[in-house]
């Protein structure tokens, strides 16, 4: 077996050969012509604002898409006229659903749409999945595992593509959207966008003014989890949600 | 590496061919493909907006290899920034040496492994078995194959082949689970067995379908949600990657996310994307704490170095080309003896692995033209087939391998077709030869030529006409007046 | 070169003429080819239209000396300038001599089959069905998947004799399913492969070219 390289120790080499077979003998020292790379951040603020702009002038119909093409991809969508109405949505589909353990992640949404108390009135006593003290890696991923719903909010949501962003972070895990069968996700007006492109210019604007802290993980649920590798057979719910539900506030 | 036996190719290709089962699921698999394809471009787009699509990510995957050794430095240094760590890797060799160092400094037992065909390529599991670790594929399709101990039969369906029975017979052996010929029953088997891995795995293996330059973002386009898991559930995860997977900018991933998913499976978009640039900040929930990127040559570089093949590397390996392919559609993806199949496995396999194992390849297709005009990076597979072909013919020692007997027929042909009357003479004796088996103009054998023997099996060969056209012409047409009132010259 | 002549144009036949060189070309045998070619280049370079009975040949002439003579840039501008003056049979009737009735008469449902390089390489799609569609007595019915391969492809029905047939039963359980009396092909690669198996079979579908329909009258 060839000896393993450290790490680098091969990039020189490396990316002098491929230079190379592209028929050069210089590293390219300007940034190529591409649009969407060599915007800086003052013109990205400037387009942000405008993609902005847009999307609260057109957000009862973007909503609206964003209902039709949810359902379209196999979402069960429910519209609430307020968080109160929101959260009692969310009971009802717990109870319809059986629940046994439901898990929640800790962010905003919920300061806003008490879900606690409304499961708690049909019987179901939400946890909050979060490493918190005491949990370690293992208790919190068998925590996940066990639980029979999640219910979280996103970052996004977008109506091209039914597309909710979610990002992990303090208080949202990564399992609370994927280990449970069955998803909740509660949508604020405000976090619908248009199209994936307003999406990634809002995200590039982000990390351009994050300044070193960097978010590395995020993730479009876009539907339930599916397959068709058996016999091209669709079949949900393999290694994520099999049934996904999203509460759209307005 | 994987091994490659597209030598064979013939061989295999007859016996799917007379596989019936095979031949059942193929017909099912493509057609639904096709058509779902074709439906959702048309409801969302329409040809003209999804042609300038096509057009602009083809540009922009062009442009990113032209200037791939910068780009290269640019994913590094996201990365690194973001916490990861970047690995080069000249061949499959160096890649594997290096997952099986980072597994065995972290004392890893169990891998689960989400879809990488360059994974594939590298036959990192046969590496990671011999030294006592358990890899784990956990995509449905691959998770079969690997307990059936095969290769994907389609990159985006790879185990579109495999019937109920064989998935609950295979289930059962390795599994102890009960036979059964419910589907939805088999996943949920499979779901059951993989949560276990899940929870066990100290390592996981992603591939990547973008890499951004500028934000060292690694997208993963899946339906099941087990990249998600693989990218969550394990203290440690590995990206392996081909070197032509970047795109510059985060804001190009609206157009490819576009295309891919509607050219793969004909879906708006998966279920799934997972965005992942490096390991978890320290107040995050979960999810891992080592990051490693490793690039990937293993004979790219045959591509990127040959002006006319390099468009090969804008493959955003979506199977368009594979489902849209008579061949393939004939064939399936086993017959092409290597890790990529249909049109664009028989561009890519020859330059990367063996151009004289794998000759057989670029002429495995009619040049119909179907996969060209699918491409949702506009890759002109015929025309990269034919650059392959003149190298099989008349390229270097290393590259060149046709057999005498093609070189005797087109020696002779070249000879005929150089003048009128060298084709004549040629074509007389041609007549005369090929008429004295014909039986009613019909031509049902033609012992004398073995290279067009197999033709003859299935159908009639014309017999030549007793006078060539030209000798008509000579002799009568040129004679009879064409009209008078001619306007048209010739 | 009757249907031209009952369009009233001056046809000719440079008696030289061979071959247009595709075989070696995708044989891979290019410099062959070249050969080949630049006789046919020498033998219609003067004429002021070259009119091609078949896509393939014009495909390899319009779009494929571009590749061949690459780096040969002499050659390369004799060689567009002869594409350039190349039509294809159906697409000169219908798009320079102007007409789709051409005075044929025949009778029967008639289907089409696109050949590949008439359709994907010179994107000739409704010259031939509205020639079709001009020929008296004659009605087109499209069979299902019209633009898929026959299973011809040249060398690719030599060295895999077993794969083209099985695409080429496809196309013919299409044309068998079309209900028509006659196939229509306007490429003589796919026509030569089409004809021998349905003759082999003993089909009772006639495989005509293009040309051959529209010089019938009736009779």
């Amino acid at each position: 077996m060839a000896p393993t390289p450290e790490e680098h120790s091969n990039k020189d080499a490396f990316i002098l050969r491929v230079r190379k077979a592209l028929g050069r003998t210089e590293p390219i020292v300007h940034m190529p012509d591409h649009p969407s790379l060599k915007s800086n951040a003052v013109r990205q603020q400037e387009k942000v604002r405008t993609v902005i702009a847009r999307n609260e002038a057109r957000r009862s119909q973007t909503l609206d898409r964003l209902a039709k093409t949810a359902a379209a991809a196999s979402w069960n969508v429910r519209r609430a006229g307020d968080a109160e109405e929101a959260a009692s949505i969310v009971a009802e589909i717990a109870q319809q659903s059986g629940v046994k353990n439901l898990v929640r992640s800790a962010e905003d949404v919920f300061k806003r749409v008490n879900i606690d108390a409304t499961l708690r009135s049909v019987g179901v006593s939400p946890a909050i999945l979060a490493s918190g003290r005491t949990r370690s890696r293992g208790a919190l991923r068998d925590m996940a595992f066990r639980a029979d719903m999640g219910v979280t909010g996103v970052s996004y949501a977008i109506a091209e593509t039914a597309s909710c962003a979610v990002t992990p972070r303090r208080g949202v895990a990564r399992l609370a959207s994927l280990a449970p069968s069955s998803l909740v996700l509660l949508i604020e007006p405000e976090q619908v966008l248009e199209s994936l492109d307003d999406f990634f210019a809002i995200t590039r604007l982000n990390r351009m003014q994050a300044r070193g802290r960097t978010v590395n993980y995020f993730n479009f649920i876009s539907g339930p989890s599916r397959t068709a590798d058996i016999e091209q057979t669709l079949t949900i719910g393999v290694h994520g949600p099999g049934e996904v539900h999203m509460v759209i506030l307005g | 590496m994987a091994e490659v036996k597209s030598a064979d190719f013939k061989h295999a290709a007859g016996r799917a061919l007379r596989d019936e089962k095979l031949q059942h699921a193929l017909d099912h698999v493509m057609e639904h493909f096709v058509g779902a394809r074709a439906n959702v471009i048309e409801a969302d787009f329409g040809d003209e907006s999804w042609e300038a699509m096509r057009t602009r990510a083809a540009a922009i995957k062009q442009s990113t290899l032209e200037h791939l050794d910068y780009y290269l430095d640019m994913v590094d240094k996201s990365v690194r920034r973001n916490g990861g760590h970047v690995y080069f890797a000249d061949d499959a060799a160096q890649a594997n040496a290096i997952v099986l160092d980072i597994a065995k400094r972290n004392g890893v037992k169990t891998v689960i492994k989400s879809k990488s065909m360059v994974s594939e390529e590298m036959g990192v599991n046969h590496v990671l078995e011999r030294e006592g670790i358990e890899p784990v594929e956990t995509d449905l399709g691959e998770y079969i194959i690997q307990l059936a101990g095969e290769t994907p039969f389609h990159i985006i369906a790879p185990a579109m082949h495999k019937t109920r029975q064989e998935v609950s017979s295979l289930f059962q052996e390795w599994l102890k689970t009960a036979p059964t010929q419910d589907i939805k029953r088999l996943c949920v088997y499979a779901r059951d067995a993989l949560r276990e891995k899940f929870a066990a795995a100290d390592m996981g293996i992603s591939g990547a379908n973008f890499i951004v330059a500028e934000t060292g973002t690694v997208c993963l386009v899946t339906n099941e949600g087990n990249g998600r898991m693989t990218t969550s559930a394990p203290r440690i995860h590995v990206v392996l990657a081909g070197m032509e997977k970047i795109v510059p900018a985060i804001e190009d991933l609206a157009l490819f996310l576009r295309l891919l998913p509607r050219s793969a499976t004909g879906q708006r978009i998966t279920s799934y994307n997972t965005f992942v640039g490096g390991p978890r900040s320290p107040s995050d929930e979960d999810g891992p704490e080592e990051f490693h990127l490793v690039f990937v040559d293993n004979g790219r570089l045959n591509l990127l170095r040959d002006e006319v093949m390099r468009e090969a590397l804008r493959c955003i390996r979506c199977g368009a080309c594979l489902n849209h392919c008579p061949v393939y559609q004939k064939v399936g993806g086993h017959a092409y003896g290597w890790v990529y199949s249909g049109p664009i496995g028989a561009v890519v396999t020859p330059p990367m692995t063996n151009m004289k194992v794998a000759r057989e390849l670029p002429y495995a297709s009619t040049l119909c033209g179907k996969c060209k005009d699918v491409c949702p990076v506009k890759i002109d597979i015929p025309r990269l087939l034919l650059h392959l072909r003149h190298k099989v013919a008349e390229g270097t020692a290393g590259e060149r391998s046709a057999t005498w007997m093609e070189r005797l027929f087109v020696g002779q042909w070249h000879g005929a077709m150089r003048s009128r009357r060298a084709l004549e003479g040629k074509a007389n004796l041609g007549r005369l030869l090929t008429r004295s088996f014909a039986r009613g103009g019909k031509v049902r054998r033609l012992p004398f030529a073995p290279m067009v023997s197999g033709w003859t099996a299935s159908r009639d060969f014309p017999a030549p006409a007793q006078k060539s056209f030209a000798r008509l012409w000579r002799e009568e047409l040129s004679h009879e007046s064409g009209s008078a009132n001619g306007t048209e010259q010739r | 070169m009757k249907v031209l002549r009952r369009l009233g144009v001056d046809v000719s036949f440079p008696e030289d003429q061979t071959c247009c060189g595709q075989i070696a070309f995708n044989g891979g045998f290019r410099s062959h080819a070249a050969d080949v070619a630049k006789h046919f280049l020498d033998v219609f370079e003067n004429e002021e239209q070259v009119v091609v009975p078949s896509g393939s040949c014009a495909s390899m002439i319009k779009v494929y000396y571009r590749e061949l003579f690459e780096d040969d840039p002499e050659t390369l501008e004799r060689a567009q300038a002869v594409g350039e003056r190349t039509r294809e049979l159906s697409d000169y009737i219908v798009n320079v001599v102007g007409t789709s009735d051409v005075g044929a008469a025949s009778e029967g449902l008639v289907t089409y089959h696109d050949a590949c390089h008439l359709l994907r390489e010179l994107r000739i799609k409704e010259a031939p069905r509205s020639l079709i569609g001009g020929v008296q007595g004659v009605e087109l019915q499209e069979m299902e998947d019209s633009d898929a391969c026959c299973g011809f492809g040249g060398l690719f029905s030599v060295k895999f004799p077993e794969i083209s047939t099985a695409i080429l039963n496809e196309k013919l359980k299409n044309i068998a399913e079309s209900g028509a009396s006659a196939v229509v092909a306007n490429d003589c690669g796919c026509l030569m492969q089409i004809r021998g198996a349905m003759e082999r079979r003993g089909m009772n579908v006639r495989a005509v070219h293009l040309a051959e329909l529209l010089a019938e009258d009736g009779a």
